[in-house]
Order: structure tokens, then C-alpha cells, then sequence
């Protein structure tokens, strides 16, 4: 490990300068297996993959010829990644020299995978539809609208741990169905349909002064600050209007009558609700207990120019009856709208961000206009200049419409929007080669509307701005990407990108929602805690764990720290809620902040965060085998095959300790002396084992079940640690460079919407490479993914097979 | 709208459900909106049965009585998938045929036997390892409706058609919707799946072609809102006559628009184009469909709020949902996931508070199989419950719905603990409009599950279709 890229490069040229010159490329390859390969795999491999031997299934001498020997891909990557990995030779058997290695590893690369490494095989992603996240910041940034896409579309698909894959993001008829209701929806709320309307002013019920208590009214969007006015106590409230001119206004009302149920008990007192413009009673009405039911009221008053008193009264009406329920009134907002006399109509909110002219009045001028709205819209939500023949289908349809009698112009060009929300090319990302830009010899580029879309939705998950796309228009963006890339990072919508990107490659999302039993948990300690005797886990102490994960990515990838600080480090982020659950003291309050912890702390770093250690636990119990497991898929970068389909109980383990009942380091223990468990286990447990002193829900414990925690342990790879900080140390020293391979190959996975294979190595060593040159600087890692030719180029279509083998052509030179 | 989102969300913790539980004593059953709405009841028959007359659709009735009883009522099927398996010794019946004991697990299932016919012997080899090794729950959703061997792979998903959407191909032009997919889990784990499958497989059993999962629907507001329309009762039918003018507006460019775009991909890509256009033609369909059957009657209940606070909740109101789908002939094909395969869902409400398929590797550990058990249990309360409402709902003929009805519910794995795909826990209610005959433990030998299928599909007007999945033969005696 750790061999840098100079002496790689000059092995790969021994490599080929040593081999006869050959007839093809394929017989070198075999020529150079026999010559430099076969008598390394002879020396440490054969004995269990080769002479009828095939442990694991695998074996380097089953071909019948060579061709089928290169061919066999998925054998060799399979044998790359072990070797890399050092998972094979195993540990106690011989090991390799770092040179034979290499040569393997280099032989590999070039003669089976055909890499390139002077142009890398950039593959080709399926063009994909954004998903639920995607669609709704895109939506947001588009129209301003909020638009609840967690609730209105199905949660989509996952595919390689990421829900950004174009070959497993469906479309089945009934989303298509959601998205042209969705495009009606946002739209409606969006853009005005008229051009003048009533004025209006809103007053929400906290504006009310006098009394009450202010309360968010979770359901009542978008008018969610409502005033609570008690059944069971007088209250006056009122506030003030100014009418600049005299004349008729409408009044509209809404209250909303509540009780929340304490027990079985009913509760059957009432109230009596008054409202009034000045001196006129409007509103004189009883009430009884309610759960949440609305009610509306419309006045139409003369207002006279000047300053008018809007009041509310409630008066109880049972004072002798005991109040059982809480019941209460909620003023949720007035709304006055006047004068109602045309002449005084204003132009409607938000109107000349789509309409920025007056509608003309002649056919054709009309025509025009609509073209060029909708035009300007097309660009933003299709990422591109729409093409002609599209443009004069959105302008026929918006004509259709408004030629109608009773449709106003606006209402036109609205139904062309839907039009545009509805089209595939807003809910595919769709990626063009770039025509003007082709190196010869090499994978041509995408063009650069593809590529402002493919940063906007890596570093924003959202549309790109009209900085980009002006640049991807003057065909600037590519020579402009640094500072692009800087820019994107500074901007607020890059939490964006933090928030999936941990929420999946670390499941940092799935904290809120997993089940805990903390009674459960804390029993297995002899423990009980008051704070959490109830059957679920606070979603404060939730809600701040995910935050922390976040922020501590957050804080690496701003301040361009080593990506080694999120493996071990001397800081976190918490509030006092989690600071307190973790056994941290002097932090206090609600609000998430940079902690730096004392040095015996085994806090910092993602392993010892509550996220980690509560998404690889079951319900009532740590799990280690999902903790190892974890660490091996996300941190290392080495997931073992999955169990195989007879499992020997875990209990038959257990009957093997005499005397006892065995720990669960104990059954662990015996369940690996079994051949067929321990190739795996022996990777799996002892990771997870160090994670031990941490409970289901991430608290720190010294024993379980009156046992002290053992937290001792050895690495597949030879390191033997003592507790948790050891491990992370040898982690941070011997495995960096796994790690850096690991979290390249996710954030390229998530950056480029398709699963990775063999044809990625190539990329994905030459990120490490920089991010290795740069002493593991966040940002290396990111501008990496951005200048790699797999997010900059792709194969062109109908290209299944890379141009021009890299091989072929070191020959050539030669 | 908004007031019920306020009542549900001051009905969680555990107050409320004891108050649900003691208002559920209270009330009958068909007194509905028990728990502020978060379960719709059962409305009054007449004003929901299907404006076309007995007679109309006797005589309106598809060539081969596609999807219709002898009677001319419909007939209608779905498929219920409860996940984990149960553990065998406390599923399987004793006894004969017809004069059998049931079982442990089965007890909430004794007041309907003579409604419900439980099989022995369905197998589903293509979810045993094979040479895929591990994946087991992946596998055992992603066959179960399929009866394929899915393909191994994180990102390259290929199943096969599904027999439900085998069957809405063939039928469902007959109602506003071709067929409709539910499931009750509600949130989804984030990473990757099952052993080295996609997500998909496990998260959806229904497929309208091997590459095309049909994402099935959780959240009961949008489901009912979809059938029925949106807002309070009494406005939703102008609601959905709205709806359907917008949807059509777009329907011509849409179309146009995407065969411009496709032209320009390559196979894989047009793959997924192809999808969109799917799905402009089937709105297309289903609003031609809707105007020439006329909207459904509004139910005349309030809309759901959304995902109830309990996972009982939530599935009663997805199969109150499904019954009234039934009932107005909205659909006659449905399937309702009610948990994926491999779920760890804690039942801390019946005091089970580890994880589902924690518990289901028991390794024979007493305790945990008695617990397993008691889920096993109340997986099967909830379909009873269900499956009484269907029997005592009346379908235009007179009968039951049940009656009218094919209704499956099992599961891909048989012993949780082992992964066994064979001998699977397989129990079909209803009538089948009298082409079934329930009342019955069935034991059929070692046989695909597909057959059964095939039987179904059979009944439900595909007489030619000549095998399904891995069938062998039709599933005689059921």
C-alpha cells in the first residue's frame, strides 16, 4: 500500500518493454501472463486456485485458451480488489513482495481491463429523472414553490446505496400521473393567471396583540403562525388596519377550533367568539369542544379611508365546568381585501417575474410575447435552450388556450409551463455529447449544459443557476470550472449536497426513523434513564446526531481539512441534548456547534457517532457483525461476500463454551472457529467488537449484563488495537489509502448516477492519487471527481466497448 | 384538509392508542372515522354501488367473462404479501381436507374458514439460492408475484411481469384503473439492499415488465385522492372532472415531445423514455375509461390525513381503501405489500420491541420463536379483519364481496429462521364468484407457486395464457 504513482507508472513500463513484441494485443497480454504473472500466482496462489484446487470458487487455471483467461473480467477483479485490499494471500500464508503486487495489480489494469491512463474510459450513465430530493430543490429554485415531494411521489428506488441511479429510477405510469399533477399544482401557485387582482393584506393570528399564546399551526400552511385563544379565559385581541381608500373590502375569517384530548375525559365547555371591524360586531358566535375543526367567515363592510380596529372577544360560557381538554380557539389569520371596485385592482404578487411587459393586443404581438416567456422558462427548467419545434408546441398549446373566450393570456402561457414541468426533458437529466470539443483520440466531452447540470445536482442536488447555464451558453464553464466549483461550494444550496451525500453513504438519514427501545437498551446495562423511559428514542437527540454528521462533513469539506479527521478527530459538533447523551460535559442549549473534546474522549470521528452506531444496531441490541459490516462496505471499502445460504445457528457456537452463559464476544468467538464462517467473521467482528462500549443508541457503557466490555482486538490485516482509539488510529496510519478509495468510488457512484465496474479503477486511482499528493485535502477530493474524465466525458452512444485499447496502443509506441 | 393533518398530528403516543383502543369497544364497525379519521368506514352499500346496472354488465360483459363472474358481478383479485415467513409449526392446519384444526397462528382466521382455503405444497424455486448465494429476502419479494429468478445485480434490475399486471394487461380496460399497488411501509432505509440486489425487488412486488417495477403507494390520502378526488366530500368529483382537463391538456405535447427526445437515444435510454410514454399513454387510457364509465361515486367520508401513528392503523385504512376500490369497481386487480421481506419493524404495541427479522433468525431460541409467533399472529388479525369487511360488504349480485373476490396472502419465505422457499404459507380467501372452493385445507404436493397463478389468471378471463414464471401445470382443486 501506499506506493506512489511514479513507481507504478515505471513498473508498467518495465512491464511492457520487457514482453516480445507480440502479434496482437490479446497474445501480449497472454504473453505477459505467462512471462510475469503466471510465477507470482504460482508462488502464492495456487495452492488454493489452482491443480483442482478452487477455494472460494475461484481458479487461475480453468481456461482453455487465453483469450478466454482476459476475458474472464469479473475473476480478476475480483482477484484485484483482494490483492489490494491484502485480504489475499491470506495473512498467514506468504505474502508478496509490494513490487509482485504491483506488477499483478498493473498487469491487471492493463491487459484485462484495458485502462488507459491517459484516457480513461469515462463509461456512460443512463439518462435518468431526477429523483424526490432533486425534483423538489429544482422546483424550488424554478418557481419559489415549496412543493412537499416526500409526501406527494413514492420514495424512489436505491440502487449501489444511492438513490441517484439512472438504471434503477423508474418512471411506472402512476408516477407519471403525480408529476402532471404536481406540474397543475406548482404552477397554479406559482404563476398568476390575471393581471390585476384585489389588493389584499394578510393578517395571521400572531399579529393579534393583547393576550393569546402563539402557536405554530403545523397544519396550516402556508399561514402557520396562529394566536391560541383559551375556552377557560377571557381574552381581547386586536390589531389595525390602514385603508387608503374608502369603499367596499372583503373580510375573511379563519378560526379554528381545538382541543387536545387528555385522557378519555370529555370536556363540554364552551366559549363564545366575538369579531368586529371598529364599533361593528361582525362575528357573535358559541362554541363547543372541537378536535380541529375550521371554521370560515366572509364579511363584506364599508371602510372608511384611514385606520380601522379589527377585534376578537372570547368570552367563556361555562365557567363552573372543569376544563378538561384544553380546549382553545386559534385565530389563524383575517384576511382584507378591498377596495372591491375594479378601478382600484392592483397587478397580482410576484407578476412581472413572469410577465415583465403588458400583454399586447394584437394577435401576433401576443404570439411573440408568449414565445419569449416561454421560452425564458424552457431554458431554466430544461437546463438548455429548448429547440425550435418544441418551442412552437408550447406556444400553440399556450394559444390554444387563451383564444378561448374567458381565458385570459396568462393563463395561456401558464398551461404551457405545466406543459414544460410535464415534459421528459425537466424530469430526465438529459446529457448531450459536446459537438464542438472532440480530442481526437480520446472520449469526447459532454457538452456543457450537461456538465452545469451534473455539478449543480452534485454540489446542490438542484438546477443550475443562471451563472452556469450563461457560461455553459458562451461555452466558458469548462475553462471556468475551478472557480465554478468554489463558488458552488460557498453557496447555501451545497447543503444540499452534504445532507444526501451523508445521509446515504453514511445512512445518516435513517436515524430519524429507525426503532429504538431505549428501556430495552438501557436494561441490558442495569440502567434506566427518565429521559428516555418511552418506547422510542427523543427525535431531538435524533435530529442532532444526523446534524452532527453533517456538520462534521460540512466543516471538513468547507475549511478543505484532511478527509482523515472524519475517521479520527479531536472535535465533533453537538448541542446539549446530545452532548449530554454522549457523557460530554459544558455544552449547552439547542443550537449545534464545534466542540473540541477532551483528550481522552473516544468521540470524533463518523465510527463513535450516534448515526453509525444506531443504523448498524437492531432494535434492543448492538449488533457488531452489522457494525464490522458497515465499516468494511463504507470505510474500508471491502465488503465480504455475503453469508452463504446454510448458517450454522449462532446457539451451536454457544453450546461449544461449557461452564457459562457465553458473552457475545464469546458465541462471536466460537461461530468464527468454524471454517466456513471465518473467512468473513475474522473481518466482520473484530471491527465491530471495537465498537462494543457503545450501546444501541451510541451512549457510552463500561459492561453489559454485568460483564466488562472487552474492546480488544485484531485487524485482518495484523493490527492488534486494545480500544476504540487505537483502532482509529491504525485506521487513519495503515488504511488511508482504502479509505480514500472507498469514499472516491461513493461520491463518483453519487456524482455520476450509475453504478461503478471495472472500468472505473482507472479514474478512481488517479482521484486517490491526487487526493494522496495533497495529504488527503476534502477539496482534492471533490475537484478530483469534477476533473475526471469519467464526470467530464462519456462513451458515445452505442459505444458499449471503450475506443482505442489502451494497450494496443503502449505497444505501438514502443 | 388541513384540520385533519392537526388531528392526526395530536394523536400519537401511547394515550392515544389506549384511547383508540377503548373507542374501538365503543363503537361498531361500521360507525367508521374511529381514531379522527384515520380509518374510513365502511359506507353504506347502496349509495356506493356502481352506477351500471346488474343487468348492464351482464350483458357489457367482456368476450371470455374477463374479470366478471357468472352472476355479471366483478370479480376481483389481490395479492397480499406479509413478510419474513411464519414459523411453520404453528401455521400449518391439522386434520383433513375439510375438517381440519387450525392452528396457532391461524385462530383469528376461524370465523371466516369456510371462507378461506388454506394450500400446502406451493414452492418457489427461483427465490432458493442456487448459484446466487445470499439475497434470500430480496429474492423471496422480488419472485413471489413473479415466480422468476431476479437477476443478481445492485443496478441492473430485471425481474419479470408480475401476475397481477399479467392479468390488469388483459383486464384493465374494464375499470378507471388498470390495477393499484399499495404497500404500508412507509419509510425506506437508505444504503444498499439485500446481499448485492437492488432495492427494487424488495421494496415492490408488483412489475409490469421485468425492467419496469410498479412503485406501490403508502400514504392512504394520496390513494384515496387518486381514486375518488381530492377535497371535502361532495366537491371531489368536480375535482377530479378539473384534474382530467389538466392531465389532457398536456397529453398531445407530452407525447410529441418525448418521441423528438427519444429519437435521439440510444437503446438503454430509450428504455427509459419508453417509460414516460407508457405513462402518457396510460393516462390517456384511463381518462378515456373514466369518461365513458362515468367518475366513481364519492365515498362521502372524509380523506385519510395521511400515514396513521400505528402500523395497525395504517394497514386498516390501506385495506379499507382497497375495499372501496373494490366496491365502486375502480379497479379488480390489487396488491398490498404490507411489510417488504427482510423487515426489522419493531412491534413495541403488542410489547415485541426488538426487530422483525432480528427475531426471525430464532436459531431455536424458545423465546424468540414464541415472539415471532405473536407477530405471525397479528399479521394475520389484520388480514381477518379485512376479509370480514369483505364478507360483510354486499357486491351488486347479492353476494359478498368476498364472495366475488380472489384474495392470497402469503409470503415468499416459509421458515423465516432458514430462508426455505418451499411448502410457503399461502392462504387463498374468497369465492372466486363461486369458481372457488374454500372451506378447505389443501395440500398439493410439491408444486410451483406459478401454477396457482395460472389458476387465478384462468379464472379471471386469460384462458390462453399458457404458463406463468416457472409453471408447470395448472393448480387443479383449489
Amino acid at each position: 500500500m501506499g506506493l506512489n504513482r511514479t513507481i507504478y507508472i515505471w513498473l508498467l513500463t518495465v512491464l511492457v518493454s520487457v514482453s516480445p513484441a507480440a502479434h496482437s494485443a490479446e497474445l501480449a497480454g497472454a504473453e505477459d501472463f505467462r512471462q510475469h504473472i503466471r510465477p507470482i500466482l504460482e508462488n502464492y496462489c495456487f495452492d488454493c486456485h489452482a491443480g483442482g484446487e478452487n477455494k472460494g470458487k475461484v481458479a487461475f487455471d480453468q481456461f482453455t485458451n487465453d483469450q478466454a483467461m482476459l476475458e474472464n473480467r469479473d475473476l480478476w477483479w475480483h482477484a484485484f480488489k483482494n490483492l489490494r485490499a491484502g485480504l489475499m494471500p491470506p495473512q498467514k500464508k506468504p505474502q508478496p513482495t509490494a513490487a509482485e503486487k504491483l506488477v499483478v495489480e498493473a498487469w491487471i489494469k492493463q491487459s484485462v481491463f484495458n485502462a488507459d491512463p491517459q484516457n480513461p474510459d469515462p463509461g456512460r450513465v443512463t439518462i435518468r429523472r431526477l429523483n424526490r430530493a432533486e425534483y423538489h430543490n429544482t422546483i424550488h429554485d424554478l418557481l419559489g414553490v415549496d412543493y412537499d415531494t416526500a409526501n406527494a411521489f413514492p420514495p424512489d428506488d436505491t440502487g449501489g446505496g444511492f438513490d441517484d441511479i439512472g438504471d434503477v429510477l423508474t418512471l411506472p405510469p402512476m408516477l407519471l400521473e403525480k408529476y402532471v399533477v404536481a406540474a397543475n399544482q406548482i404552477v397554479r401557485e406559482a404563476v398568476p393567471t390575471v393581471s390585476k387582482v384585489m389588493p389584499e393584506k394578510l393578517l395571521v393570528g400572531r399579529e393579534f396583540l393583547g393576550g393569546g399564546v402563539a402557536t405554530t399551526n403545523r397544519a396550516g400552511r402556508p399561514y402557520p403562525r396562529a394566536l391560541t385563544l383559551s375556552y377557560y379565559k377571557p381574552a381581547a385581541v386586536s390589531n389595525d388596519f390602514t385603508a387608503d381608500i374608502a369603499g367596499k373590502y372583503q373580510v375573511d375569517v379563519s378560526v379554528m377550533a381545538i382541543g387536545k384530548p387528555l385522557g378519555d375525559v370529555s370536556d363540554s365547555n364552551r366559549c363564545r367568539l366575538i369579531f368586529g371591524v371598529d364599533d361593528a360586531e361582525l362575528l357573535h358566535n358559541e362554541y363547543a369542544g372541537e378536535n380541529g375543526r375550521p371554521y370560515h367567515y366572509h364579511y363584506e363592510p364599508d371602510l372608511t379611508a384611514g385606520d380601522h380596529r379589527l377585534a376578537f372577544e372570547l368570552q367563556p360560557l361555562t365557567p363552573d365546568q372543569p376544563p378538561a381538554n384544553a380546549l382553545a380557539m386559534q385565530i389563524i389569520s383575517v384576511k382584507i381585501s378591498g377596495p372591491m371596485a375594479r378601478e382600484h385592482w392592483v397587478q397580482p404578487k410576484d407578476y412581472k417575474i413572469y410577465f415583465p411587459r403588458k400583454v399586447p393586443a394584437a394577435a401576433a404581438e401576443r404570439r411573440d410575447y408568449a414565445r419569449e416567456i416561454l421560452a425564458g422558462f424552457a431554458r431554466r427548467a430544461f437546463r438548455r435552450p429548448p429547440e425550435a419545434v418544441t418551442l412552437d408546441r408550447l406556444v400553440k398549446l399556450a394559444e390554444s388556450v387563451y383564444q378561448q373566450p374567458g381565458k385570459t393570456f396568462e393563463a395561456g402561457v401558464a398551461q404551457g409551463m405545466v406543459a414544460i414541468l410535464s415534459s421528459p426533458r425537466f424530469l430526465f437529466l438529459d446529457e448531450r455529447v459536446d459537438p464542438t470539443n472532440a480530442p481526437a483520440g480520446k472520449f469526447p466531452y459532454i457538452d456543457e449544459f450537461s456538465l452545469a447540470s451534473r455539478l449543480s445536482y452534485l454540489l446542490w442536488s438542484s438546477m443550475p443557476d443562471e451563472e452556469l447555464l450563461h457560461l455553459a451558453e458562451t461555452g466558458r464553464l469548462r475553462q471556468n470550472l475551478k472557480p465554478q466549483v468554489a463558488r458552488m461550494l460557498k453557496d447555501r444550496r451545497s447543503e444540499g449536497f452534504v445532507k444526501d451525500f451523508t445521509g446515504q453513504w453514511l445512512r445518516a438519514r435513517d436515524i430519524e426513523t429507525i426503532p429504538i427501545d431505549p428501556r430495552v437498551v438501557l436494561k441490558r446495562e442495569g440502567k434506566s434513564d427518565p429521559a428516555l423511559d418511552d418506547n422510542s428514542m427523543p427525535s431531538e437527540i435524533r435530529t442532532a446526531m444526523r446534524q452532527e454528521t453533517e456538520q462534521c462533513f460540512d466543516y471538513v469539506l468547507r475549511n478543505d481539512r484532511s478527509l482523515l479527521e472524519l475517521l479520527d478527530a479531536d472535535y465533533t459538533f453537538l448541542n446539549g441534548p446530545l452532548a449530554r447523551h454522549y457523557g460530554i460535559p459544558d455544552v449547552s442549549g439547542q443550537k449545534m456547534r464545534l466542540v473540541h473534546l477532551p483528550a481522552d474522549s473516544p468521540r470524533g470521528g463518523i465510527l463513535t457517532q450516534g448515526t453509525v452506531l444506531g443504523v448498524t444496531s437492531n432494535p434492543t441490541r448492538t449488533s457488531p457483525v452489522k457494525r464490522g459490516l458497515f465499516i468494511l462496505d463504507n470505510i474500508l471499502g471491502t465488503p465480504p461476500p455475503p453469508p452463504p445460504p446454510d448458517i450454522p445457528p449462532l446457539e451451536d457456537a454457544a453450546k461449544s463454551i461449557p461452564g457459562h452463559t457465553p458473552s457475545l464476544r464469546e458465541t462471536l468467538a466460537a461461530h468464527r472457529d468454524s471454517p466456513l464462517c471465518s473467512s468473513c467473521h475474522s473481518r466482520m467482528d473484530p471491527l465491530g467488537l471495537a465498537l462494543e462500549n457503545f450501546n444501541a443508541m451510541g451512549m457510552w457503557r463500561d459492561q453489559e449484563f454485568n460483564q466488562t466490555i472487552d474492546a480488544t482486538g485484531s485487524l485482518v490485516t495484523g493490527e492488534s488495537f486494545t480500544n476504540i482509539h487505537e483502532m482509529k488510529a491504525i485506521l487513519v496510519k495503515n488504511h488511508a489509502q482504502d479509505f480514500y478509495t472507498t469514499l472516491t468510488e461513493k461520491l463518483l457512484t453519487y456524482a455520476l448516477g450509475r453504478g461503478l465496474d471495472y472500468n472505473d479503477v482507472e479514474t478512481v486511482d488517479q482521484i486517490v492519487a491526487r487526493i494522496e499528493t495533497s495529504d488527503g485535502r476534502a477539496q482534492s477530493l471533490i475537484t478530483g471527481v469534477i476533473e475526471s474524465a469519467a464526470f467530464q466525458r462519456t462513451r458515445p452512444a452505442g459505444g458499449s466497448e471503450p475506443v482505442a485499447p489502451a494497450k494496443t496502443r503502449l505497444r505501438a509506441e514502443k | 384538509m388541513n384540520d385533519m393533518s392537526t388531528n392526526h398530528s395530536n394523536l400519537s403516543g401511547k394515550k392515544q392508542s389506549q384511547r383508540l383502543a377503548a373507542a374501538r369497544l365503543n363503537f361498531s364497525r361500521r360507525h367508521f372515522l374511529r381514531g379522527m379519521g384515520a380509518c374510513i368506514a365502511l359506507p353504506a352499500l347502496q349509495s356506493l354501488l356502481p352506477a351500471r346496472s346488474l343487468a348492464a354488465l351482464a350483458t357489457s360483459a367482456a368476450p371470455g367473462n374477463l374479470a366478471t363472474t357468472s352472476t355479471g358481478a366483478p370479480l376481483r383479485t389481490a395479492f397480499l404479501y406479509f413478510p419474513n415467513g411464519a414459523i411453520p409449526s404453528a401455521w400449518w392446519p391439522t386434520g383433513e381436507e375439510k375438517d381440519f384444526q387450525l392452528n396457532h397462528t391461524m385462530q383469528p382466521l376461524d370465523p371466516l374458514r369456510e371462507h378461506i382455503q388454506i394450500i400446502g405444497g406451493l414452492d418457489h424455486r427461483n427465490a432458493m439460492p442456487g448459484t446466487d448465494g445470499a439475497g434470500d429476502h430480496a429474492r423471496a419479494n422480488g419472485t413471489f408475484l413473479t415466480g422468476v429468478r431476479v437477476k443478481k445485480s445492485a443496478t441492473d434490475i430485471h425481474a419479470g411481469i408480475s401476475i397481477d399486471q399479467a392479468i390488469a394487461r388483459e383486464v384493465g380496460h374494464l375499470t378507471r384503473l388498470p390495477s393499484l399497488e399499495l404497500t404500508c411501509d412507509a419509510g425506506r432505509n437508505t444504503g444498499s439492499c439485500d446481499s448485492g440486489y437492488a432495492c427494487a425487488y424488495q421494496y415492490n412486488m408488483s412489475w409490469s415488465s421485468p425492467t419496469t417495477p410498479m412503485t406501490p403507494e403508502a400514504n392512504p390520502r394520496q390513494v384515496f385522492e387518486r381514486l375518488f378526488g381530492a377535497g371535502a366530500p361532495g366537491e371531489r368529483t368536480l375535482e377530479l372532472k378539473r384534474r382530467r382537463a389538466e392531465e389532457r391538456s398536456i397529453l398531445d405535447f407530452a407525447m410529441e415531445d418525448a418521441r423528438d427526445m427519444q429519437h435521439r437515444l440510444d437503446t438503454h435510454d430509450r428504455d427509459k423514455l419508453d417509460q414516460y410514454l407508457t405513462g402518457v399513454r396510460e393516462l390517456e387510457l384511463r381518462i378515456q375509461r373514466t369518461e365513458k364509465m362515468g367518475d366513481p361515486k364519492d365515498p362521502a367520508r372524509e380523506t385519510p390525513a395521511g400515514i396513521p401513528a400505528t402500523y395497525g392503523e395504517h394497514i386498516e385504512l390501506m385495506s379499507d381503501i382497497l375495499l372501496l376500490a373494490f366496491q365502486t369497481d375502480s379497479t379488480r386487480v390489487a396488491t398490498l405489500l404490507l411489510a417488504h421481506d427482510g423487515s426489522n419493524r419493531s412491534f413495541a404495541e403488542i410489547g415485541i420491541p426488538e426487530g422483525h427479522h432480528d427475531l426471525s433468525h430464532h436459531f431455536g431460541n424458545e423465546e424468540k420463536i414464541k415472539k415471532i409467533r405473536d407477530i405471525d399472529v397479528w399479521y394475520v388479525q389484520q388480514v381477518a379483519r379485512f376479509l370480514e369487511k369483505l364478507r360483510d360488504t354486499k357486491d351488486v349480485d347479492g353476494n359478498s364481496l368476498l364472495h366475488n373476490s380472489m384474495i392470497l396472502y402469503g409470503s415468499g419465505n416459509a421458515d423465516g429462521n432458514r430462508h426455505t422457499h418451499v411448502n410457503l404459507p399461502i392462504i387463498l380467501a374468497g369465492g372466486g364468484g363461486g369458481t372457488l372452493s374454500p372451506g378447505r385445507f389443501v395440500q398439493q404436493g410439491a408444486k410451483p407457486a406459478s401454477n396457482l397463478f395460472l389458476s387465478l389468471a384462468d379464472r379471471m378471463g386469460l384462458h390462453d395464457l399458457p404458463r406463468f414464471g416457472d409453471s408447470t401445470d395448472r393448480l387443479a382443486n383449489i
